[in-house]
Order: structure tokens, then C-alpha cells, then sequence
């Protein structure tokens, strides 16, 4: 198998690892009752080991110096909207830097600076807990599903070459039409990425939040049905109307503003891997 | 060991909002109740449809409170660990170390740089927040473009550092033996050319550099002097996307198929920006960056770098942090940087052009004696050929895409002689007075009670050593911030509103760069278009200081460039035409002649004249530029102020010609 192949399978099984500790709560019903205790600790275990998978497999993808340096840099700069904007509720900007670089040097790439971007604003604010790994691979797969999403051509009627004024001037027109589906993509993305991102990172903290006791408490014996009505209400009074909504609000003004010019000037350093 | 008590304390902070919030749930979500006294008795609200099985709200009591905060402290003491865990450890050393070796190698060196770009970050988000004000631009919005573009150059110079240095060598090739070192030559080029995008830059070289020698490479800006720098170290055909043609040989190894990491022991390569390509947090680790990458264990590395430094005569700035050095310190620690593996060819990107004489001398002395002492063989790209006159054995000299060699300097320059200013008229009508201007930078003055005067459609100088003030001076003129009245036409501009004070003063600053919001140049026309509605449109003013037909093709094919792909001395001209929209009265300009060759800058001086409307007394308009190039001064300006610890004179107010 070729590395790339090692990579994606790598990739996949981390996720796969990680969605499991996400989604701990709604899983531990299906492990026999005495296991169920354990639950919550392989939970925690997990996520962290899932990272460091998916960073060894991913780390030699990255061997290259523009890959590294640019990690570095909008990963700074991530960090830097992440601490500015935390008075205003946390990760609210920070999405549209993920978005358009996951969009713009692919879902590796996006990945990579999901993780990094979260773990260095944590180390410099101090706000690193055991939600952590959690938010860094929650916004690790955000940035990386953009990077997923179906490419983009211009379609341009006609030859190739411009030679005329019109057949420039249609070209162009035909790009322009490209780009604003694209922003357009990303702000769908953009919104379905905030609340999913909300969603997750609630089911796993539902059960240590609430604790046990109330109505809407996390039971690990109680039927499916009941635990998922149990947890929407909670997502829904915890974030989804609140931060969630903000996020998607902000993601998407933010990309509709600014998605073109920083798209641009990604695209501009052309990293080999970028398309 | 250190102690970060500011995690500890945010931890704190977190786990006490934690708690608090499992209270509000159990209140909210009928969970309350139990042992203790009655608190309150709320009435409970059942929910329908799915949630059938949960009520509201529920009687209240002390003891339900307690059960709700103790069940929470087991997780709230977890955030504690965690708190005390990140106050004890130091991540950075972490990456630093990981960074060097292991398998998370590519990830710490992101963090690596992570962390040493927040600081800059936060520089280059002041420095833009100023031009955006300069240009009349509120709001952060249109402040992350800019801080996005800078930081993504930032990016690609960084990573061409890190290349040339030998980051991520798969098969690194060792530095070549002592015997061929004193006899096969450096570097070899049989009819080599280098092309980009079809394009080509440079054809038909063919030179050889023997070690021990020092070139000089000439050629006016844009010639392809990078170009040809960037083919010796590999850049353009590894990293760029250029292609090359011919033969290229470095120290005998081809050039067309060995990138730069792997030649790295042997070819050292410092760029022109060097700022842009630290890689680290502090000199010691940036010198010993190579090493490291390099795989040199320690205390060779620690040592390598104490001896590398003390050549360079920069062994006191070792535990300096790199953000701290001034422009002649940062480019003798770039150089070091590039020589601590002991390359055998040296390649420097125009060094001297941001430094004042004492830092120019420091350089060139440390470059002589790589050559002299060492073998290196040094290759130097300047413009300003004349400053190594006295070093120079061989002299590369780019015209029209191809490069003559020579032993001999090349011919004195013809400069075409500027158009003369006029002699000052005799009853000029007084724009602008300024009295007792003062600026203060951390309780030290740097310019003390400035007065002067600028009548209409006059062109002034404002000269000084690097340092002295001048951008000071002008920056205080256009934002009223500092101590002292600015008075144009009648106006005192600290009582205006920034839009009022624009078409009163307007301030192009040294890096115009720093003024561009858009992603074209039709774009930015159009943005000044729209804030300022000037009479003449941006587009047509940009036209008219390049000189060039507003209608012709030419100036069609450059609207649609990237404001940041156009060259220094257009970009300089777009920044005019922006700052002229709003008319002001008084422009100030800072260094508009840094960096350029003698043909850019007499375009750069023609489009200064014209934006003065000079030789219009009535309707013409005061211009003021600050310059640390004399020549300049005397050829552009009419008049030339002189700004030294911190006071201003007037020069010779006619100048002689």
C-alpha cells in the first residue's frame, strides 16, 4: 500500500476512534452494565489517542517547509481571533480561518490546523482542560470537511485562449460566477459546521455537565429514545439557541465579507497540495 | 523550573463557573429538592411530546443546592489538574525539543513557529491598525485582510529560510571534501536560463564562482537579480515554480535536481527581508537553527554557534529575542544563521539596502572576512554596486535578461539628469504652518518643538540618519497625536475629524504595502473612489504619476494585477493616488525612495513632482518627504529640512545645482 493509502486509513480510523468517544454516552448503553462505569474514562482516553494517530500519520504528509510554515503562521493567527473573540464567546471567528484554509490547501492540511490552531490558543490563554482534545478534533474535522467539499470550476465557453476582448471578458465573468458559488458552498458549510460543531461537543460533556438528578440527566440504562430527548433539550438550552447560533451567524457574514480576498490570498502562496 | 500562575488562575476560574453551572441545570431541570430547608417552591412544569419524561423547575432546598455543587467537584478538581499541569510545564520547551527530532517533527516546528509569530502578529495588527487609519478606514474588518496577506508572505519567507537551512532533507548531501574544496569551483553555469509561467527571466549564463572570491551581481530593480540568486540555492526551480534550462552546477551537484534542503551544509542563503525569515524565538536558537535541522548534536551545536557568533562580532546578542535586534543586528544574525553550517558558497540579497553607514560598514567587514579568512565564496546582489567597490573581484551585470561578466566595475552610470525644480517663487502662498511639534517614544523625545512652514506646490525634503525621527515627525503631522499645532489652511487638524483631516494632511507611509485592502488594483481605485469621491478618478491619477496613458492597454493589463505583485516603485505610485483622492492640501511621504534603483527613482521623483502640481502656486499643493538618501533630496526637493537629535533646520534653503 502506498503511503498516501496508509494516511487515509490512518485518518479514518482516528476519526472513527474519536466519533466513539464523542458519542460515548448514546454508545455505553450497548456495553454490559458493570462496563458502563468505565465508560466515561475510555471516553476521555480516546479522543487524545485518536490525535495521536492522526497527527503521526499526518506529521510526514507535512514535510515540507511551506506546509510547516503555513500551518505555523494561520495557526498564530487562528489562535489570535480564538483569544480576541473569547470575551464574546469563544470560538466564533475562528471558523472562517478553518473554513477557508481547509477549502483552500485540502482536508490534510485543514486537519492539521484544526488541531494546532486549538492547542496552541489553549496553551497561550490557559484555558486547556479535558475538553481540549475534544475541540481540537472537533475543529480539526471541521476544517477538513471543507476541504472535502466538491471542487468548483469555472465554466468557460469557447477555447481557452482569450484572445478576443469578449471571450476575456467572459472568462472572467465565468470565474466571478465560480467563486461567488463557492462562497456560497462554504456559507452552507459554514452553518451546518457550526451547529454540528455544537452538537458534538455537547454529547460528550452532557453527562458531566448536568451531572445526575435532574430530568434531563444522562441515564445509562434508560432506553435511546429517552436519553436523546434528554440530551436535545439539553443541547438546545445549552448552545444551539445561544453560542451555536451566533457562530453560524458570524461564520457566514464573515464569509460572505471576507471569504474571497482570503481565499485569494491563499491561493496566491500556492502550496503543491492547494487547489 | 517556572510557575505560570495566570493558567492556574484561569483554570480556577473555570472550574468555579462549572460548578456554578451544574447548580442553574439542577434548578432548571428539577433537581433541587431534597433534605434541608425550603428555599423556595417553585411549582413543577411538565413538557410534553418526547420530553415527556422531564418537568421544570421544582421546589428548592438548601440541601438539593449542596448535593448539586459537591457532585460537581470531582470534574471542577480535573480542570484544576489541568490548570496546575500547564502552570508547571513549559509547552514551548516541549516543542522546541520535538521539533529537532522524533516523529511529531513537522507539528512542534508549526507550533514552534506558532508561538513566534503571535508576538509579530500582534505588532503588524498595531502597524496596519495605523495605516488603516491613515487612509481613513475604520473598523477591524477591513483590517484582516491586510494582517492575512502580511502573514501569509510572512509564511513563504519563512519557509525559504527554513528550506535553504535544510529543514525536512530527506538526503541531505555532506559538505564536500577539504581537497575539492580549494580546487573545483563553486559554482557552475553552462548556458543556463531560468523561465517562470513560459516567461523567460534570464537565458544564456554561463560563469563560474572559484572559492575565496566575492561577487557582485548588478542589475536595476526587477532585472531578475533575485531570480538568479534564488536559481544558485534551488528556491526558483524547487519552490517558486520556475523552471530552468541549461546547466546549473553547485559544488558539482545539479542544480535542476536537488532541491535546497539537501545542499544546505554547503550553500548558504540570506534573503532580502531577513525579519521575514526567523524561524525562532531568540539569536541562539536562530543561528543554531541549521545545525539543529541538521542533525549537529550537542555541544558541537552550542559551540559551532558561540564561535559563528563571535566571528560576526555578534556574541553579546546571543540571548537577545530575535523581535528585539535592530536592522544592521538582524542581518548580521541572518548571516550567521546562514554561515554556522560552513557553507562554501554564500549567497546575499541586497544587504545594505534598510541600513544606515555604521550598520553598511559592520556588514561588509563581516563579508570580507568570510571571504578573506574563510574561502567562502560570497555572491552579493545590489543595486548599489558603488558600495562594494572596494571588495568586489568579480562583477555579474543583468541587461535585458542576460548577465555579462567582468572583472572590472561597470561603467560609471549616465544618470539622466531629473527635470530641475523650480527656483522657489518669490510670494508663495504659505499652506501649512507647524510649531512646536514634539514626540515622545517611551518617555525619550525624538522630535523637539519642529516648526516649519510648506507653501503651496512646493516640494521639501526632510532628511536624517535612520532613527533620527522623520517617520516620527510626519506620523505625528497626519494623526494630531502628538504635542504641538499643525495648522493647514487655516485649520488646526487636531480639532478636524479624521475625514475632515484627510483632505487637509494625507501620509504615505515608508511600507505602502501596508495601505492595500483589495485583491486588485481596479479594486483599490474604486475603494478610494468610493470613501473620498474624488474629481479625477484614483485609476486616471495612478495613470497620470506613472506617466502613462489612462486609456492605453498597458495601464489596463496593471488594474487587474495584485496591488502586491506590482513592483516598488508602481506600488508606491498606487499608494500616491490613494492618498490623493481625498485632495489634501499637504502629502507627506516617508522614504519613497528606499530600496530603488536610479531609473525608479526618478520615476518616484517625477510622480512626487506631479502630485505637487508643481510650478502652480494657486492650486498646487505642499508635498514633504522624508529620505535618508541626500541624492534624492537634492535632485527632487527645492527645499530640504534636516532632522538631527531631534531638532530641525532648514539646509541651504536655494539649492545649488
Amino acid at each position: 500500500m502506498s503511503r498516501a493509502t496508509w494516511t487515509a486509513l490512518a485518518l479514518a480510523t482516528g476519526s472513527l476512534l474519536a466519533f466513539a468517544g464523542f458519542a460515548w454516552p448514546l454508545l455505553a448503553s450497548a456495553v454490559p452494565a458493570d462496563a458502563q462505569r468505565a465508560a466515561p474514562f475510555v471516553a476521555m482516553a480516546l479522543v487524545p489517542a485518536a490525535i495521536a494517530v492522526v497527527a503521526l500519520a499526518l506529521d510526514r504528509e507535512m514535510h515540507s517547509a511551506k506546509a510547516v510554515a503555513l500551518l505555523g503562521v494561520l495557526a498564530a493567527i487562528g489562535a489570535g481571533i480564538r483569544i480576541a473573540g473569547a470575551g464574546v464567546g469563544g470560538i466564533e471567528a475562528v471558523f472562517i480561518v478553518l473554513i477557508l484554509a481547509g477549502r483552500a490547501y485540502g482536508a490534510r492540511f485543514g486537519f492539521l490546523l484544526g488541531l494546532i490552531t486549538i492547542a496552541v490558543s489553549s496553551l497561550l490563554w490557559g484555558g486547556f482542560g479535558p475538553w481540549t482534545p475534544f475541540q481540537m478534533f472537533a475543529c480539526a474535522w471541521v476544517a477538513a470537511g471543507a476541504g472535502l467539499l466538491p471542487r468548483i470550476r469555472a465554466r468557460v465557453r469557447g477555447g481557452a485562449d482569450a484572445a478576443s476582448a469578449d471571450a476575456a471578458l467572459a472568462a472572467l465573468s465565468a470565474v466571478k460566477r465560480a467563486g461567488r458559488l463557492e462562497i456560497l458552498m462554504l456559507a452552507g458549510y459554514g452553518v451546518a459546521a457550526s451547529y454540528l460543531f455544537g452538537l458534538l461537543m455537547n454529547i460528550w460533556f452532557w453527562p458531566f455537565a448536568v451531572g445526575m438528578g435532574t430530568d434531563i440527566s444522562y441515564e445509562a440504562g434508560a432506553p435511546l429514545g429517552t436519553n436523546l430527548a434528554s440530551f436535545a433539550l439539553y443541547s438546545l438550552v445549552s448552545s444551539t439557541l445561544t453560542w451555536d447560533t451566533v457562530r453560524a451567524v458570524t461564520t457566514v457574514v464573515g464569509l460572505a465579507l471576507l471569504g474571497p480576498t482570503l481565499l485569494a490570498a491563499l491561493r496566491r502562496a500556492k502550496l503543491p497540495a492547494a487547489r | 523550573m517556572r510557575f505560570h500562575a495566570g493558567a492556574l488562575r484561569t483554570a480556577a476560574l473555570v472550574a468555579a463557573v462549572f460548578v456554578a453551572t451544574r447548580v442553574v441545570y439542577r434548578v432548571v431541570f428539577g433537581g433541587a429538592g431534597g433534605s434541608g430547608i425550603l428555599l423556595l417552591d417553585l411549582p413543577r412544569i411538565p413538557l410534553g411530546g418526547p420530553f415527556a419524561h422531564v418537568a421544570l423547575f421544582g421546589p428548592i432546598t438548601t440541601g438539593g443546592l449542596w448535593n448539586a455543587a459537591v457532585s460537581a467537584l470531582p470534574f471542577a478538581a480535573v480542570i484544576l489538574a489541568f490548570g496546575l499541569v500547564n502552570a508547571v510545564i513549559d509547552m514551548r520547551r516541549l516543542f522546541v525539543h520535538g521539533s529537532t527530532r522524533g516523529p511529531l517533527r513537522a507539528i512542534s516546528r508549526s507550533l514552534v513557529i506558532a508561538w513566534s509569530t503571535a508576538p509579530a502578529l500582534a505588532q503588524a495588527v498595531r502597524r496596519l491598525r495605523r495605516a488603516a487609519a491613515l487612509r481613513g478606514e475604520r473598523g477591524t474588518a477591513a483590517l484582516l485582510v491586510p494582517v492575512f496577506e502580511q502573514t501569509i508572505e510572512r509564511a513563504l519567507a519563512l519557509a525559504a529560510s527554513m528550506e535553504v537551512r535544510g529543514f525536512a532533507a530527506r538526503h541531505p548531501l555532506p559538505a564536500a571534501t577539504p581537497v575539492a574544496e580549494t580546487l573545483a569551483p563553486v559554482a557552475e553555469l553552462a548556458d543556463a536560463g531560468l523561465h517562470r509561467d513560459g516567461t523567460p527571466l534570464l537565458s544564456g549564463m554561463t560563469f563560474t564562482i572559484t572559492p575565496g572570491t566575492f561577487t557582485v551581481l548588478v542589475g536595476p530593480t526587477g532585472a531578475g537579480k533575485s531570480s538568479l540568486l534564488r536559481g544558485l540555492d534551488g528556491l526558483f526551480q524547487h519552490f517558486d515554480g520556475g523552471h530552468q534550462s541549461g546547466r546549473i552546477r553547485v559544488a558539482g551537484v545539479d542544480r535542476a535536481t536537488t532541491p535546497p534542503r539537501e545542499t544546505a551544509a554547503f550553500v548558504g542563503s540570506v534573503a532580502q527581508n531577513v525579519r521575514l525569515g526567523f524561524a525562532t524565538a531568540t539569536v541562539r536558537e536562530e543561528i543554531g537553527f541549521a545545525l539543529a535541522v541538521q542533525g549537529v548534536a550537542e555541544p558541537a551545536r552550542t559551540e559551532r554557534v558561540r564561535a559563528t557568533a563571535e566571528l560576526l562580532t555578534i556574541g553579546h546578542l546571543l540571548d537577545r529575542d530575535i523581535i528585539a535586534l535592530s536592522a544592521g543586528e538582524a542581518t548580521l544574525v541572518a548571516i550567521a544563521a546562514a554561515v554556522v553550517a560552513r557553507p562554501r558558497l554564500l549567497l546575499v540579497d541586497e544587504p545594505l539596502a534598510e541600513l544606515d553607514d555604521a550598520a553598511r560598514l559592520r556588514v561588509s567587514a563581516a563579508l570580507r572576512g568570510l571571504v578573506r579568512e574563510h574561502g567562502v565564496a560570497v555572491i552579493v546582489a545590489e543595486h548599489q554596486w558603488e558600495l562594494w567597490q572596494p571588495l568586489a573581484e568579480q562583477w555579474l551585470q543583468i541587461d535585458g535578461g542576460r548577465v555579462r561578466v567582468s572583472a572590472e566595475a561597470p561603467a560609471a552610470r549616465l544618470e539622466t539628469p531629473p527635470a530641475a525644480p523650480a527656483p522657489a517663487a518669490d510670494a508663495r502662498h504659505p499652506l501649512a504652518h507647524v510649531r512646536g511639534l514634539s514626540v515622545a517614544h517611551d518617555g525619550a523625545t525624538v522630535v523637539d518643538g519642529a516648526a516649519f512652514e510648506l507653501a503651496a506646490g512646493e516640494l521639501v525634503a526632510l532628511s536624517g540618519q535612520n532613527g533620527a525621527g522623520k517617520s516620527s515627525l510626519l506620523l505625528a503631522m497626519a494623526l494630531a497625536d502628538a504635542a504641538g499645532t499643525v495648522l493647514v489652511a487655516g485649520d488646526d487638524v487636531a480639532a478636524l475629524t479624521p475625514a475632515q483631516r484627510r483632505r487637509r494632511i494625507a501620509l504615505v507611509p515608508e511600507r505602502v504595502d501596508e495601505l492595500f485592502l483589495q485583491t486588485s488594483v481596479a479594486a483599490e481605485c474604486r475603494r478610494a473612489d468610493r470613501a473620498d469621491s474624488p474629481a479625477v478618478p484614483t485609476d486616471t491619477t495612478f495613470a497620470l504619476l506613472l506617466g502613462q496613458d489612462a486609456g492605453s492597454p498597458s495601464h489596463m493589463a496593471l488594474l487587474l494585477r495584485h496591488p502586491r505583485d506590482l513592483s516598488a516603485g508602481q506600488q508606491l505610485c498606487l499608494a500616491l493616488a490613494i492618498q490623493l483622492a481625498p485632495a489634501p492640501d499637504v502629502l507627506l511621504v516617508d522614504e519613497p525612495s528606499r530600496g530603488l534603483d536610479p531609473a525608479t527613482r526618478q520615476m518616484v521623483g517625477l510622480a512626487l513632482q506631479r502630485a505637487a502640481q508643481h510650478g502652480e502656486p494657486e492650486s498646487g499643493r505642499a508635498v514633504l518627504f522624508a529620505t535618508h538618501d541626500a541624492g534624492f533630496a537634492r535632485s527632487y526637493a527645492e527645499r530640504r529640512l534636516r532632522l538631527a537629535d531631534g531638532r530641525l533646520r532648514a539646509e541651504d534653503a536655494a539649492v545649488p545645482r
